[in-house]
Formats: C-alpha cells, sequence, structure tokens
C-alpha cells in the first residue's frame, strides 16, 4: 500500500485504524507488520527511491513473514509524528523511519513503544529499540573529488546542495579534498538550496555556478536528475548521489555516489524477527558495499579510473581515511594533525569547511 | 561577471513565464471579482497534465493544451460552487488548491522523477548571435516571447476594450452589471476559467520547457506567488508584471551572490526574492486611494442574482 498525499493520507490513516482495531481480535504477531515513511516521492531514482529499494530487498528477504505499509512524501513536522503513530496503532512491529527531521518524533513513539523496533536514516540519536543507519557518502564523494579534479578545465568545482548539516558539510569537505589531490589549484562554491525538494531551483543553482566558470557541478542530495539534466543540456559535467542516473546525462555523467541499504535492512528485520534488536548506530561505507562510485565517465583514461580505483581499494581495506590529516580549515587553522585522522563522532558533528571552498557556511 | 550577467537575464525571462502566465491569469479573474486561491493546484494539475501529455505524444503544443484544459476544468469547479452554490471564495480557493495537489499526484504518479526533453529555444537569426544580448534575450523559447505578447495584449484589453470594461464593471459592481443586462455569472465564470487555463499554461511550463521533469511538489510556492503578485502590484497590469520579472531576477541573483562568496547567511538571500518584492511592491503601491481605485469592489463577495 502506498499513499502519497494529505488527502489521501488522512483517509487512509483513518483506515489503517479501523481495520487494525477489527483485527487485532483475529489474527496478531507471526507476520512482522513493517511502516516506512520517506519524506519524499518514490520517483524513478533518488533518495526515497534507494529507502524503497531497502524495502524491496526485506521483501525478498523475507517474503511472507512481512507486510509493507509504505507512505511517502510526508513533511517533517506533526504530519510525519501523526502517520508513524498511526502505524503503531494499526500493529506495526516495526518503523523504518526515512529522513533526519523525522528523529525526534520517531524517538518519542520507539520511548512509548519498548516492543517495536525502529531505524532511522541518518539521525544521530539512538535508544535500545531505535537505530539509525547512514553511508559513508564522504568517501565515495572523495572519489567523485579526484575525477573532478582530474577532467576540469577551470579549476572550479561547483556543489548544489540542499541543508548545511553535518553530512553535507563533511561531503563537501572530502570532495574538495579529493579534488585537491589530483589538482591543487581547485576551487568550490556551494549554492545552499535551504530546500529539500526544489527541482526548479537546484537547476538555476547549477546554471548559475556553470556561469560562474565552474566546468563540474555535483548535485548533492538532489532527488531529481534536475540538474543532471541541465548539465547535459548545457555542456558541463556532473556528479550526483544516491541513485546512478547515467541515462539523464548519457555524455557529462563524471560519476554517480550511490548507496544500497538492502543488506542493512534486511539484518535488522532478521533482529527483530529474532527478538535480539539493537539500537545500534550504522554506519556503512566502501567496505561493506554499502557506499560506492558507479558510471565513471569514459573521458578518464585509463590510468585515471586507475588512480581512482586504488583509492577507492585504499578506502575499503581501510589503508586510507579522507579525513587522514593534515586537514586544514577554511579559516586557516589545523583541524587534524599530520598522522592523524578525524573520528566518527566529530565527523558526525562537523561544522566547518576545509580549505578550498569558497562559500562560507550559512550560519 | 559577463556569464553572469547573461545568466541572470537570460535566467529571468524563462523563470518568470510560470508566474506571469499564472498571475496574469489570477489578475483577470479578480477584475471581475473573483478571488481564486487555487491557484497553486492549478498549476500542479497544469504541470502534471502537460507533461504527461508531452511524454505520450512528444508534442509539446498538445501538452500546453492539455495544461491548460486540465487546469480549466480544475477552476470551473471553483466557478460552480462559488457562483450557483455561493460558497465562500477564500475557502473553496484554498480547498481547490489542495485537490489541485492531490490531483496532479495522482495524474503524475507513474511519470515521478523522469524527463522529457524540453521545450526548443527560438533562432531568431542574426538577434540570437549578437555577442552578449542574444544569450542574454534572444536565445529563449517561444513560450518566453509569448508571455510578453499575452501581457501585452491582456493590458489592451483591460484597458482599451469594451470587454475590457465590461469585465471591471462586473467586478467593481455586479449589480449594476446585472442591471445593464450583462449576464454577470457567465462573465464570472469565463474571467475564472481563463485564469485556471492561464495557471495550466504556467505550471505546463514549468514542467515540461523550464526543468522538462515531472516531480510531485515541483510548483515549489509558485503559484501563492502569483497570488501574492496580484495584490501588491494592485491589480495593475504592468506592476504585477514588472513584479514578476523583479521576483524572477532577484530569485537568480540570489544565486549568483552565494556562488561570488559574499558572505551573506544563505537563508537570508533564499528569503530575499519574497522581502524585496514585497517592499518594492508595497512601496509603489502606498498610496491608500489607488489601491481602493484600483482593487475590485465586489473581490471575494458571492453576488446573487436578484431576480
Amino acid at each position: 500500500m502506498r499513499v502519497t498525499n494529505p488527502l489521501v493520507r488522512l483517509t487512509t490513516a483513518a483506515a489503517i485504524a479501523l481495520s487494525a482495531s477489527l483485527a487485532s481480535t483475529a489474527v496478531y504477531a507471526e507476520k512482522l507488520k513493517i511502516g516506512y515513511i520517506y519524506p519524499s516521492p518514490v520517483g524513478d531514482v533518488g533518495w526515497a527511491k534507494k529507502l524503497d529499494e531497502g524495502r524491496e530487498a526485506i521483501e525478498a528477504a523475507f517474503g511472507d513473514q512481512v507486510e509493507s505499509v509504505v507512505v511517502e512524501n510526508v513533511p517533517e513536522g506533526p504530519d510525519a509524528a501523526r502517520v508513524m503513530n498511526q502505524m503503531a496503532s494499526s500493529g506495526a512491529g516495526m518503523i523504518m523511519i526515512g529522513s533526519f527531521g523525522y528523529m525526534n518524533d520517531g524517538l518519542k513513539l520507539a520511548k512509548a513503544k519498548p516492543d517495536m523496533t525502529f531505524i532511522h536514516a541518518s539521525g544521530y540519536k539512538t535508544a535500545p529499540n531505535f537505530g539509525n543507519f547512514q553511508t559513508r557518502n564522504y568517501e565515495s564523494a572523495y572519489v567523485a573529488g579526484m575525477a573532478a579534479g582530474q577532467v576540469t578545465e577551470s579549476n572550479t568545482l561547483g556543489v548544489v546542495a540542499a541543508y548545511a548539516i553535518p553530512e553535507v558539510i563533511g561531503i563537501i569537505n572530502t570532495f574538495t579534498m579529493g579534488a585537491q589531490r589530483t589538482n591543487p589549484d581547485i576551487n568550490v562554491k556551494v549554492v545552499w538550496l535551504n530546500s529539500w525538494f526544489n527541482p526548479a531551483k537546484a537547476q538555476e543553482s547549477a546554471r548559475s555556478l556553470a556561469a560562474q566558470s565552474a566546468d563540474v557541478v555535483f548535485s548533492l542530495y538532489q532527488d531529481t536528475p534536475s540538474v543532471v539534466t541541465v548539465a547535459e543540456e548545457d555542456g558541463f559535467y556532473v556528479i550526483n548521489t544516491s541513485s546512478d542516473m547515467k541515462k539523464y546525462a548519457p555524455t557529462k555523467l563524471l560519476a554517480s555516489l550511490t548507496i544500497d541499504w538492502g543488506p542493512h535492512f534486511v539484518k535488522q528485520v532478521q533482529a527483530t524477527l529474532d527478538g535480539n534488536f539493537e539500537g545500534t548506530a550504522y554506519w556503512g561505507g566502501m567496505a561493506d558495499g554499502a557506499v560506492s562510485v558507479s558510471s565513471l565517465s569514459d573521458d578518464l583514461s585509463a590510468e585515471q579510473k586507475a588512480e581512482l580505483q586504488g583509492v577507492m581499494d585504499a578506502i575499503a581495506s581501510g589503508n586510507f581515511h579522507p579525513y587522514d590529516g593534515p586537514v586544514t580549515a577554511q579559516d586557516g587553522s589545523e583541524k587534524v594533525a599530520a598522522g592523524a585522522t578525524l573520528d566518527d563522532g566529530s565527523l558526525l558533528g562537523i561544522d566547518w569547511l576545509v580549505q578550498g571552498v569558497e562559500t562560507q557556511l550559512p550560519n | 561577471m559577463n556569464d553572469t550577467l547573461v545568466f541572470i537575464l537570460s535566467g529571468t525571462l524563462a523563470a518568470t513565464v510560470p508566474l506571469l502566465y499564472a498571475a496574469l491569469g489570477e489578475l483577470v479573474a479578480e477584475k471581475t471579482g473573483m478571488l481564486n486561491l487555487g491557484v497553486e493546484g492549478m498549476m500542479a494539475v497544469g504541470a502534471a497534465s502537460g507533461f504527461v501529455t508531452v511524454a505520450l505524444t512528444g508534442s509539446h503544443a498538445l501538452g500546453f493544451a492539455a495544461g491548460a484544459g486540465a487546469a480549466m476544468l480544475v477552476s470551473t469547479l471553483f466557478a460552480v460552487v462559488t457562483l450557483f452554490f455561493y460558497a465562500n471564495q477564500v475557502a473553496t480557493g484554498l480547498a481547490i488548491g489542495v485537490f489541485g495537489l492531490w490531483l496532479s499526484a495522482a495524474i503524475g504518479k507513474a511519470y515521478e522523477g523522469t524527463t522529457v526533453n524540453a521545450l526548443a529555444k527560438l533562432d531568431l537569426g542574426f538577434l540570437s548571435d549578437l555577442p552578449f544580448f542574444g544569450p542574454a534575450l534572444f536565445q529563449q523559447d517561444i513560450m518566453v516571447y509569448g508571455s510578453l505578447v499575452v501581457a501585452a495584449a491582456l493590458w489592451w484589453m483591460l484597458a482599451r476594450t469594451k470587454v475590457g470594461l465590461v469585465i471591471r464593471a462586473v467586478g467593481e459592481s455586479p449589480v449594476a452589471a446585472h442591471a445593464l443586462g450583462y449576464r454577470v455569472r457567465l462573465i464570472r465564470f469565463a474571467a475564472v476559467a481563463f485564469g485556471g487555463a492561464m495557471a495550466g499554461i504556467g505550471g505546463a511550463y514549468l514542467s515540461t520547457a523550464y526543468t522538462a521533469l515531472w516531480a510531485d511538489g515541483m510548483v515549489a510556492g509558485r503559484g501563492w506567488i502569483a497570488v501574492a503578485l496580484v495584490v501588491f502590484g494592485s491589480w495593475i497590469l504592468p506592476r504585477v508584471a514588472a513584479g514578476a520579472y523583479l521576483f524572477g531576477a532577484i530569485s537568480l541573483l540570489e544565486l549568483s551572490i552565494q556562488g561570488f562568496g559574499f558572505n551573506v547567511p544563505s537563508q537570508l538571500l533564499s528569503a530575499s526574492p519574497y522581502i524585496i518584492t514585497i517592499v518594492v511592491l508595497a512601496l509603489i503601491s502606498r498610496n491608500p486611494a489607488l489601491i481602493h481605485l484600483n482593487s475590485p469592489m465586489s473581490l471575494g463577495q458571492p453576488w446573487k442574482p436578484s431576480h
């Protein structure tokens, strides 16, 4: 079942509640009902699509043992709280919470429902029955940055970013450091959209960056292919996140940073079924295949691709970390000393940009 | 710097198109006294219908026709409920807006996140080849120039023709217009339908020309801006059009300023198109007598034929 919009959502919520009250006496348990709540519609590509592929992986692994309730395009705030509460009261045993901003409402529900389990995308709070999951996209962003440094002729790279949250900042930093590795003169410009979802504005931002001589634009957490299609049209390279978007820019896609939630989701469902779920913070990277770089452009030479592959192997094996020191912040202060590596805790709360990024943080 | 200026000029012309069509349509409806707040929903329906039509047929002309037609159908719902059942216009308009968003999601569901070829840019010969001015002004699609023609034609129609006079008369005093033998409800119905069609064209432009993709929620508040532009432009067409261009220009300028690395909070920059447009339009319209003169007297009021 999938519900798309406010009005239907309300009526469906009522229907869920009604069917739950009817059904609760008849059948209970055995089948694990899993609720999925997404911040945007499930499209052809993008964030919600990747989460939904995680759901498909669960259904493929558990078949009749699980039942899915999907509600997409839910605004963060009271709507999200209501949708999650409805899922809980309609007998869901587990909820996959698909957006950072649902965190506090989800956690509140988790505390009220100790029998249920929760997995939350990209948050930082946990409880015994409330785990979170993220991917180390900064790893793939580093590799994409290297590729951008290899192809740029203007030495100017652009980033179209949603909000300045730690995850996004951390990615912009490694993208910049990767580019500096292959091209020391790199200069990175960022446009903050202050919106998770505004395809037209994302496209305008990409064009404005191209007009300011950026010849590679990084479409960071933009759910639609808006930036990718305009790159193909206007002729600048583009890098995107979440899904592979090669088909939207066959000649201008430099790389797609893809993610795969499937294996982690399946493990969490198994733990819920077995009764040994632990609310942990999962941070998947290249090492466990949760993060990868796909559709590297054929404009890169074999040597360049080999250089990228070498770094990917080093990241996966743990021999190299994109935040290996020395790392210098925008203001010139040394954030990571030579020989040291930024720890996960600091990375999760990162609030500084590295040297080479021209744009300031919007604070 | 030159490239950025070209980007802002050419971008403004295109970014303003959806706002301009929608605001002009709403202006005509309001001139007859019909306050239809459902523009956002009608634009969304136009965007979804237009996109699906282009995806299926490959014809942009059909896409605009479908967008206009579908949004017009939604607007006639508003017209029927308010004109024949005397429902409150504000409440009905808001309901139509929400309904339109829902309908657009349903229409576009199977096409979420997909793309079509964007409406082709016109080649205006030597004009398009001019240095600076060519890329800035003369490499646009037909709807960009069309919006200017439509704006001029509507201005002439409202200010200089008998049709315009009748439209304004109905908006000022439906009672007097009715007494003179004009069919008030028919005129209002037609104006609302026209407004719906224009909103639909604006929406279809967004989904088949400007970004050429369908994503639920992609209208992203532009319908509300269109409604606000009519009010802040104090129902004077050239001001409404100027407001639309101002809004378009500042929303692009904001992005360029960010790219130049000026240390201004981006949240403030993101809000600047709204703030500046409202302030400018409020300043040029600050004469209360002027607003009083230009605001249609019967705006938002139901009217029942007395016999």
